[in-house]
């Protein structure tokens, strides 16, 4: 065992045992940590096959040679730069929105003295049991109504309007504030919108920007309701472009690979940058409001 | 500390007042009134984006699903009324029943699947392990990944003639198997692939109830003579209990509403091997244009969604432990 091995120059050190339950722990997540992302690998390396070697058997790992072309002329036979931008656009202006709203309505129900606050968030937590797959229906009627049928808007308007997610992250945040900040303002003729943006808002930052990247996150995978929304070709966000490919593209699976993996970049950009505000939103969906 | 200064601002409002106009002695009291009612309006603005999403997002659909499920309506001409027909008609529908039974037998597995290894690969995880950030940021790969992503990357795993599971197989001379092609493991082979992308999710939940847990509890038990088996059926197992609840109510909405994968990966098929209710529902509604149907379906869904989390509720009280 090479700890043992270790070991024996600090045999000075108390006990100096063999920490088998750590070695094993190692094996277990390191082994499950490499089930996770080689199939990530094995897209990557299927994505600069040509297309022989793509559909050769038994298959080869590794392409031979790298074809890197596969990338550029997803964008030559595709519109792929304006998918992107669409999905950019939408995911953006979804994210403002509900940071926005989200931060606006978790102050109301956290530090303001807000009217039947009880029964909002008991409102909150019952909207949870109500998925957009069950409410699409009568949305999209609505949205018909609205006129707003093949436009960004359905996609854009209920981020806007605050989720629940985002209310009780906010709401736990705000609720996390000593009120001695508020009352200092409130006496120096602070008014509520003041506390909101100058005081309150800068200390909860960090919940800000988790909210930021999960919504951008959503909004930039989402499949079902821009399926249902959109129709014109050239408003087709990454997901439904990629999904297109499919059938463009017959017999060129490695360019459709190509092409769905260019759609995780932004998403492994930003987690790489955020990745301690992922694991934060991620626990706090665990804390109960 | 709120007393203290609302007596200190009574104070100054009663002390400062009364030298320039001592026939006044209300005056405070209704400058307080009026800052309140201010207050609440403010906080009513504030809370305005909530209570339009609970008019336009909450109550309208629901109500609108109500009544369409009560009706026929193709989008083009109006809805018309016929009563419990969708409902009786659900009954008799056999695409339905097996839709339901799709998605039963998917949370079936995936469920159990998911809660079990995320809880493991947090215990595993619950160490000063170097590589942690690392470690922790292969496993939320899939996680952020959307599904159209993660269709391609399983693909070149489970892919019948190209994928690497079947070369695997094929170091263990087992014969290749259809994965997403084969009507029997078409559904198992979508929960193993939900149980991937989500674990990470899920297991970060464990993580967080894990270092909730005092250190003490684990030391006592090792001078009693526990052991690691007995230290984690004993301490931890009950000390990440209301997560597990959690985790149980989240992943069992997800498989409930479990409608991208399916659209993207298999499309429900073959044949209807994977067609699960939302599908099903979708289908109805956006591509055949029976809304009032479809609507019926929803309410199916939403009433097993809320008939499952009030079980769960019920049964937590018997197993949760609260610290």
């Amino acid at each position: 065992m090479p700890e043992t091995v270790l070991a024996r120059p600090l045999a000075a050190r108390p006990r100096p045992r063999v920490r088998y339950g750590r070695i094993a722990a190692y094996l277990f997540v390191g082994a499950g940590a490499l089930l996770m992302v080689l199939p990530f690998f094995a897209a990557l390396f299927n994505s600069l096959k040509s297309h022989a070697q793509y559909i050769q058997v038994p298959p080869v790992v590794l392409p031979d040679p790298p074809q890197w072309s596969n990338y550029t002329e997803v964008w030559d036979r595709v519109p792929f730069g304006r998918y992107a931008l669409n999905s950019l656009v939408i995911a953006v202006a979804a994210t403002v929105g509900n940071v926005l709203s989200s931060a606006m309505v978790g102050h109301a129900l956290a530090r303001m003295r807000l009217p039947a606050r009880g029964a909002l968030l008991t409102a909150a937590l019952g909207t949870l049991m109500l998925p957009t797959v069950v409410t699409i229906i009568p949305s999209f009627l609505m949205f018909r109504e609205f006129g707003w049928l093949d436009t960004f808007l359905p996609l854009i308007l209920p981020f806007w309007l605050a989720t629940p997610f985002g209310i009780f992250l906010m709401r736990q945040s705000f609720l996390a504030i000593p009120p001695d900040f508020q009352e200092a303002a409130t006496l120096d003729g602070a008014g509520p919108w003041r506390i909101f943006t100058r005081i309150h808002l800068p200390l909860v930052k960090p919940a800000l920007a988790t909210l930021s990247v999960f919504t951008f996150m959503a909004s930039w995978g989402a499949v079902l309701e821009p399926t249902v929304y959109l129709t014109s070709p050239e408003k087709l966000t990454l997901p439904l472009g990629v999904m297109g490919l499919r059938g463009q593209f017959v017999g060129n699976d490695q360019l459709v690979t190509a092409a769905a993996l260019m759609s995780l970049v932004p998403i492994l950009v930003l987690f790489v940058v955020a990745q301690r505000y992922f694991v934060r939103g991620a626990m706090s969906a665990g804390v109960k409001g | 500390m709120t007393p203290v200064t609302t007596a200190s601002r009574r104070g100054r409002a009663a002390v400062d007042p009364p030298k320039v106009h001592p026939p006044k002695p209300s005056r405070p009291g209704g400058a307080k009134r009026t800052a309140r009612r201010v207050e609440r309006r403010w906080a009513l603005l504030f809370a305005t984006p909530y209570l339009a999403h609970l008019v336009l997002l909450t109550a309208w659909p629901v109500l609108a699903l109500a009544y369409l499920g009560f009706t026929d309506y193709d989008t083009v001409s109006s809805p018309r009324w016929t009563g419990l027909d969708n409902y009786t008609r659900l009954l008799r529908d056999e695409a339905f029943w097996t839709s339901l039974l799709n998605t039963g037998y998917f949370a079936l597995i995936f469920v159990p699947l998911q809660t079990v290894l995320a809880l493991a690969l947090a215990v595993g995880l619950n160490q000063k392990l170097r590589a942690m950030p690392l470690l922790r940021g292969a496993y939320f790969v899939p996680v952020v990944s959307s599904w159209v992503v993660m269709a391609y990357v399983a693909d070149a795993v489970f892919n019948p003639r190209l994928g690497s599971a079947n070369a695997v197989l094929g170091w263990f001379a087992i014969d290749p198997l259809n994965w997403l092609d084969s009507p029997v493991l078409v559904i198992p082979t979508l929960a193993l692939i939900a149980v991937w992308k989500g674990a990470g999710y899920m297991m970060v939940l464990f993580l967080a109830a894990l270092q909730a847990i005092p250190q003490e509890r684990y030391e006592a038990a090792r001078v009693d003579g526990a052991g690691a088996w007995g230290r984690f059926r004993h301490i931890t197992v009950p000390g990440v209990s209301g997560t597990t609840f959690l985790v149980l109510v989240l992943s069992t909405i997800t498989t409930l509403q479990a409608f991208e994968q399916v659209f993207v990966m298999t499309g429900g098929g073959p044949g209807d091997a994977s067609e699960l209710t939302v599908l099903y529902m979708y289908r109805q509604g956006f591509e055949y244009f029976h809304m009032g149907y479809a609507a019926a379906i929803a309410w199916v869904l939403f009433a097993v969604i809320l008939l499952l989390t009030l079980v769960q509720l019920r049964l937590q009280k018997r197993w949760v432990h609260y610290a």
